[in-house]
C-alpha cells in the first residue's frame, strides 16, 4: 500500500481557552481528494493552517509526504500549493509578475507561466496588473499560482465561493485535471454539489471534532433516507405532498397505493444530500 | 539563506517601494530640510570658501592657508589648471604663488601674486579669502599688526553653529525613518492584504523575507543620510568610516522597524506606535540642542550609538579608535535585536 499523502494523527489546537481543534487524526491517499466540510468555525482552516506548517499543533502532528510538517515547514511547503478563500495576489504586479515571483520563489526555472494561465482561462490577461482582475480572475490566478511548482499535494480553501458558474467551473476541471496528474488534494467546501461531485471522501468537521469521513455514497447509504416523493390531489382538489421511505418492507406495498387510489401529478425519487447527513449528524447547518 | 529568493522578494519591494508614500517621503523630507536650512542660515550652496592654489616653491602661504579652519584649500599643478577652476566655479578664488615668493618677500623685495577671481563666487567669500591673504602675507612678512582689536563676543557663545547642530536631528531622521518605516510599513501592508500568508507557506523563510523588506530601506536611508551630510557641508575624507556608521545605524533602525511590523497588524497602529516612540528614537539628537542638558543622558538611547559617531567624525574628525567603542555597542544591539526578531513566533505575521 502507497504511504499515505497526509497523515494527520491525534491534532490539537487551542486558542487560549478555546479548543478549535480537538484530537483529530485522519489520512489522505496520493491523488484522493479529501472534501473537508463544516460550518464557520468548526475547526476547517486551523486544520489546514496546521496541515501547511502555518501553526504547530499544540498536541498530535501531522505528516505530509512522510515528512513531519512541525519539524521542517519549509520541506513541506516546498512540495504543497495552497490556495487560499480570500485573494491574496500583489495586486500592483502583472498577473505574470504575480506567477513569476512565486516561481523564483519555488526556484522553478522552466515554468511555462503562458500555459500556465491558459489553464485557468486568464490567457491574454497576463500583463494586466492584479488589481484590474475580477474576483474569478484572481480566484483563478490564485490557483495557477499555486500550481507554479507542480506540488505533490494541493490545499485549496474554498477555492469556488461566490465566483460566476464558468470561472467555477474552470477551477473544477484544473482540480480533476491536477488529480489525474497525481496530485493529492484537500478541498476546503461549503458547497456541497462540488464535493458530491470531486471528492473521493469527505470528512465533516464540527466543533473541532471529525464527525463523520468517507466517500459521498457510503455517506448516504449510512446516514441518508431514500424516498420517493409524490404530490397528489387531494379530496378538496388541493394539491398535497406524500413521501413514502423506501427500502422497507412495507414500500412496495405503499407505492402501488398511491399508484391505484390516488390522482398522482408528480413522482421523484429523492436522496439525501450531504448537507441533509450533516445535519443530522451535527444538529447545525453548513453555513 | 537563498540568496535568489531574497532578490525575487526585493524586486517586489523595490516595484512598490516607489509607490511608497514613505519611500517618497524618506527622499523629499531630508533634502527639503536641508535646502530650508541651508536658505535660512545662509550657507545654501555656498559652503566653505574655496581657494584653489599652484605653489610650486613649497610657500608658507599655502601652509598657512591650509591650517585656517573655515576654508577649502585645493592645490593645482600649473596656472592653466587654476584658471580653469576658477573660471568653472570649481574654486572661489585661484592663487597663483611663485617659486621664489618666499624667499623674495623674507628679503624685503617685492614679491607679486596673481588672483584669479570665480565670477559668480559670494561676495563674503571673496572678502574672507581676500583679507586672508593680506594676514598670511603680514605673518610671513613678520609684520606687526598696525592696531589692536578688542573683540567682545555679544550674545550665546556657541561653537556650533545652529546647522551643525542640527544635522544630528536631520541624520537620525533620515536614517531611522527611512530604515524604520519602509520595512515596518512593507511588512504591516502585506500583513493586511495577506499577502504574507502566501509567502509563508513557501520554502521563503521569514529570515529571507526580512532581509528582502530591510534592503530597500537600509540602501535608500543610507544614500539620503550621506546626501544630507553633503548637502549641510559635513562631507568628511573619512567617508569610508561615515558609511560604516551610517550603514550600522540603518541596519539597527531596519531591525526596529521589521520587530513593529511582526508586533503591529495595521498601518494605523504602526503609525501611532512610531509617533509615540518618536521623542525616545530622536532624543539624542534633541538633546543636542540644548547644551544646558547634561549631554550624558544621550547615551541612554539606542540612536545615540548611531548618531555620535557620525557626528564626530564629520564634525570633530574623530577616527575609527574614537568611536570603536560605539560601533561596538551598535553591533552587540544589531545581534540582540536579529535574537529577538529570530524568537518571535510565525503566527504574529498573519492576520
Amino acid at each position: 500500500m502507497p504511504e499515505p499523502a497526509i497523515v494527520a494523527e491525534d491534532l490539537t489546537y487551542r486558542y487560549g481557552d478555546l479548543l478549535a481543534v480537538d484530537h483529530i487524526s485522519f489520512t489522505v491517499a496520493p491523488g484522493e481528494i479529501l472534501g473537508f466540510l463544516g460550518p464557520n468555525g468548526a475547526g476547517k482552516s486551523t486544520t489546514v493552517k496546521m496541515l501547511t506548517g502555518q501553526l504547530r499543533p499544540a498536541s498530535g502532528r501531522a505528516l505530509l509526504l512522510g515528512i513531519d510538517v512541525a519539524r521542517h515547514p519549509k520541506q513541506v511547503q516546498a512540495r504543497i500549493g495552497v490556495c487560499f478563500e480570500q485573494p491574496n495576489l500583489y495586486e500592483e504586479l502583472s498577473g505574470v509578475d504575480n506567477l513569476r515571483l512565486f516561481a523564483n520563489l519555488f526556484n522553478v526555472r522552466d515554468v511555462d507561466i503562458n500555459a500556465l494561465l491558459r489553464r485557468v482561462g486568464l490567457d491574454g490577461r497576463g500583463a494586466d496588473l492584479v488589481g484590474r482582475y475580477s474576483k474569478g480572475m484572481k480566484q483563478r490566478l490564485m490557483i495557477a499560482r499555486a500550481l507554479v511548482h507542480r506540488p505533490a499535494i494541493l490545499f485549496l480553501d474554498e477555492p469556488t465561493e461566490g465566483l460566476d458558474p464558468t470561472s467555477a467551473e474552470a477551477i473544477r476541471r484544473v482540480m480533476l485535471e491536477e488529480q489525474q496528474r497525481g496530485a493529492t488534494i484537500f478541498l476546503t467546501t461549503h458547497d456541497m454539489y462540488e464535493a458530491d461531485r470531486l471528492c473521493h471522501r469527505v470528512a465533516f468537521i464540527n466543533s473541532g471534532k471529525i464527525v463523520a469521513l468517507d466517500t459521498p455514497h457510503n455517506l448516504k447509504q449510512q446516514y441518508g433516507k431514500r424516498m420517493v416523493r409524490a404530490e397528489v390531489v387531494g379530496s378538496d382538489g388541493k394539491l398535497l405532498t406524500r413521501e413514502i421511505i423506501l427500502d422497507r418492507p412495507e414500500t412496495p406495498t405503499e407505492i402501488a397505493d398511491l399508484l391505484a387510489h390516488q390522482q398522482v401529478v408528480t413522482l421523484h425519487s429523492e436522496e439525501a444530500t450531504l448537507e441533509d447527513i450533516f445535519i443530522r449528524l451535527t444538529g447545525r447547518g453548513l453555513a | 539563506m537563498s540568496l535568489r529568493r531574497i532578490l525575487a522578494l526585493l524586486y517586489r519591494e523595490a516595484v512598490q517601494g516607489p509607490k511608497n508614500f514613505i519611500f517618497i517621503f524618506t527622499i523629499v523630507v531630508p533634502l527639503g530640510l536641508s535646502l530650508a536650512l541651508g536658505l535660512i542660515f545662509g550657507t545654501f550652496f555656498s559652503g566653505k570658501p574655496r581657494l584653489g592654489i599652484v605653489d610650486p616653491g613649497a610657500s608658507r602661504l599655502t601652509q598657512l592657508a591650509e591650517a585656517m579652519p573655515g576654508l577649502m584649500v585645493r592645490r593645482y599643478a600649473s596656472e592653466a589648471e587654476v584658471r580653469d577652476a576658477t573660471a568653472n566655479g570649481a574654486v572661489d578664488v585661484g592663487l597663483l604663488v611663485s617659486a621664489d615668493f618666499d624667499q623674495r618677500v623674507l628679503s624685503g623685495q617685492h614679491g607679486s601674486l596673481t588672483v584669479y577671481v570665480w565670477g559668480e563666487s559670494l561676495l563674503r567669500d571673496r572678502v574672507l579669502i581676500g583679507t586672508a591673504i593680506a594676514d598670511w602675507l603680514r605673518e610671513l612678512a613678520g609684520h606687526e599688526p598696525p592696531v589692536t582689536i578688542a573683540t567682545t563676543i555679544l550674545g550665546a557663545n556657541n561653537e556650533l553653529t545652529w546647522q551643525q547642530r542640527l544635522l544630528p536631528l536631520l541624520v537620525l531622521m533620515t536614517v531611522v525613518f527611512g530604515a524604520l518605516m519602509l520595512p515596518a510599513s512593507s511588512l504591516v501592508s502585506e500583513k493586511q492584504r495577506r499577502t504574507l500568508n502566501a509567502l509563508l507557506v513557501t520554502p521563503a523563510t521569514r529570515a529571507e523575507i526580512y532581509v528582502a523588506k530591510g534592503v530597500l530601506g537600509v540602501a535608500l536611508s543610507t544614500v539620503m543620510a550621506l546626501l544630507v551630510l553633503a548637502l549641510n557641508g559635513a562631507w568628511s575624507s573619512q567617508i569610508w568610516l561615515v558609511l560604516l556608521v551610517l550603514f550600522l545605524g540603518a541596519v539597527l533602525s531596519a531591525e526596529f522597524g521589521i520587530l513593529l511590523g511582526v508586533l503591529v497588524n495595521d498601518i494605523n497602529s504602526l503609525f501611532a506606535t512610531v509617533k509615540a516612540l518618536g521623542l525616545l528614537l530622536y532624543a539624542p539628537a534633541l538633546i543636542g540642542l540644548f547644551p544646558m542638558i547634561p549631554q550624558w543622558i544621550a547615551q541612554f538611547f539606542p540612536t545615540f550609538y548611531m548618531v555620535d559617531p557620525v557626528i564626530s567624525i564629520v564634525q570633530r574628525g574623530a577616527t575609527l579608535s574614537d568611536i570603536a567603542g560605539q560601533l561596538a555597542v551598535l553591533a552587540v544591539m544589531i545581534v540582540a535585536l536579529a535574537g529577538v526578531l529570530r524568537a518571535a513566533p510565525t503566527v504574529r505575521l498573519t492576520v
